[in-house]
């Protein structure tokens, strides 16, 4: 099957945006404040899969464990590599839903919901609870891709966030 | 009737533009309007795609409240295919050829295709696909339960014959364009180019000897970026 690369809608930028969330969990904890005072934690999970910097280079995924802890990953992150997927988890208040964000399309895969609240008695009440929780994670990721960008085009980007992101990259 | 699912994979879309209210009976009509339609009996037909509800799968009743998804407006397309099974066909050309005592010609076998379609498809079962969708009418979004190509396509064509506005697949650009960024930072955005970060042999030796050197190398790489 063909694979969306994103090549017409600007998929770099979610392999960019990818890349920052794991930048910005590792620099500074990955908890975020989203506009409206909404605050959300976002970690890595078992699954990274890198882009190829070119068509002849190999891709490289990791599976299981803590790949973000090995030396593959941190040798990708040398080459200047980006992520292409990633399984994330995504926390608010007590509820964590976890997914596969594939960057270039901004696609998730594999969620899961929190667990059904408690009060939850019937189907309806169960659908309501599953619908506000769909809702939550799109504007969660929605929001985190918009604070990546209001970073990401700021005209003096390469001097702010891009120098912590090179000097993380390179250590 | 079960709940709306809580795993899988998910696409976003969005519209712009006017659709009904899901609260006005012309929502429901809209989807009424572009219900499925079994091809169970049917001669010639192979797929057919259509709105029904989670309360009816057969796409004879809508009613507002089997639209209830809580938050949302709950979606359902029905999709029914019929395929002829190739074994079928394999069994048929074999002995046609058997009888014969040569192969078939590319010509002949299309004919036989063509004919055993139309005598075995009216009693060939169609698979059926239920897929979901969240509607967030206020948002102008909605959620597709599905990420497969031909799903996100039928889908699209089914959205657009209901309610008159194409939707717009959620993506990087997307995504940012709606992301409430202000006109100069959309600007970059529809211009911005990718970040060359530098590769070990020269970053990570100058990250750890002099650190801004390592953003240089990085203006270096992305030079012409935004």
């Amino acid at each position: 099957m063909k694979t969306d690369t994103g090549a017409d809608t600007h998929g770099f930028l979610g392999e960019e945006f990818l890349t920052w969330l794991w930048f910005r969990w590792e620099s500074d904890g990955g908890e975020f404040t989203l506009p409206g005072g909404r605050v959300v934690g976002v970690a890595l999970d078992d699954f990274l899969s890198f882009s190829a910097a070119s068509e002849d280079e190999t891709e490289q995924t990791l599976r299981r464990g803590l790949p973000t802890r090995t030396a593959e990953a941190r040798t990708a992150l040398r080459q200047g590599n980006r992520l292409k997927k990633a399984r994330l988890l995504v926390a608010e208040g007590s509820r964590q839903w976890s997914a596969t964000l594939d960057a270039a399309t901004l696609t998730l895969n594999g969620v899961k919901l929190p667990e059904d609240a408690e009060e939850c008695e019937s189907d309806v009440d169960r659908t309501t609870d599953r619908s506000a929780n769909w809702l939550a994670l799109h504007e969660i990721v929605q929001a985190l891709y918009g604070s990546f960008l209001r970073e990401r085009l700021r005209p003096d980007y390469k001097k702010a966030g891009a120098e912590k992101q090179a000097r993380w990259m390179a250590g | 009737m079960a709940a709306i699912r809580k795993s899988g994979g998910v696409v976003a879309f969005f519209w712009d533009g006017k659709i009904a209210d899901p609260q006005d009976q012309k929502f429901v009509d809209a989807l009424a309007n572009r219900r499925f339609r079994t091809i169970e009996n049917a001669a010639s037909e192979e797929v057919s795609s259509g709105w029904v509800t989670a309360l009816d799968p057969t796409g004879d009743s809508f009613g507002l409240e089997d639209l209830d998804g809580g938050t949302g407006t709950w979606l359902r397309f029905r999709t029914d295919k019929k395929t002829l099974p190739k074994k079928w066909l394999q069994i048929h050309r074999d002995a046609a050829e058997k009888a014969r005592g040569k192969k078939l010609s590319a010509r002949e076998r299309r004919e036989m295709k063509d004919d055993l379609t139309e005598k075995l498809l009216p009693r060939v079962l169609p698979t059926v696909q239920l897929i979901d969708a969240l509607l967030f009418f206020d948002k102008k979004t909605v959620l597709l339960f599905a990420t497969s190509k031909s799903a996100r396509e039928v889908f699209g064509k089914l959205f657009f014959e209901s309610f008159g506005v194409p939707l717009e697949r959620a993506n990087p650009l997307q995504c940012g364009l709606r992301a409430g960024l202000d006109e100069e930072a959309k600007y970059a955005l529809e211009r911005t180019e990718p970040v060359r970060w530098p590769k070990a042999e020269r970053a990570g030796e100058i990250a750890r000897s002099a650190p801004r050197q390592a953003v240089a190398a990085t203006e270096q790489d992305t030079e012409g970026d935004a």
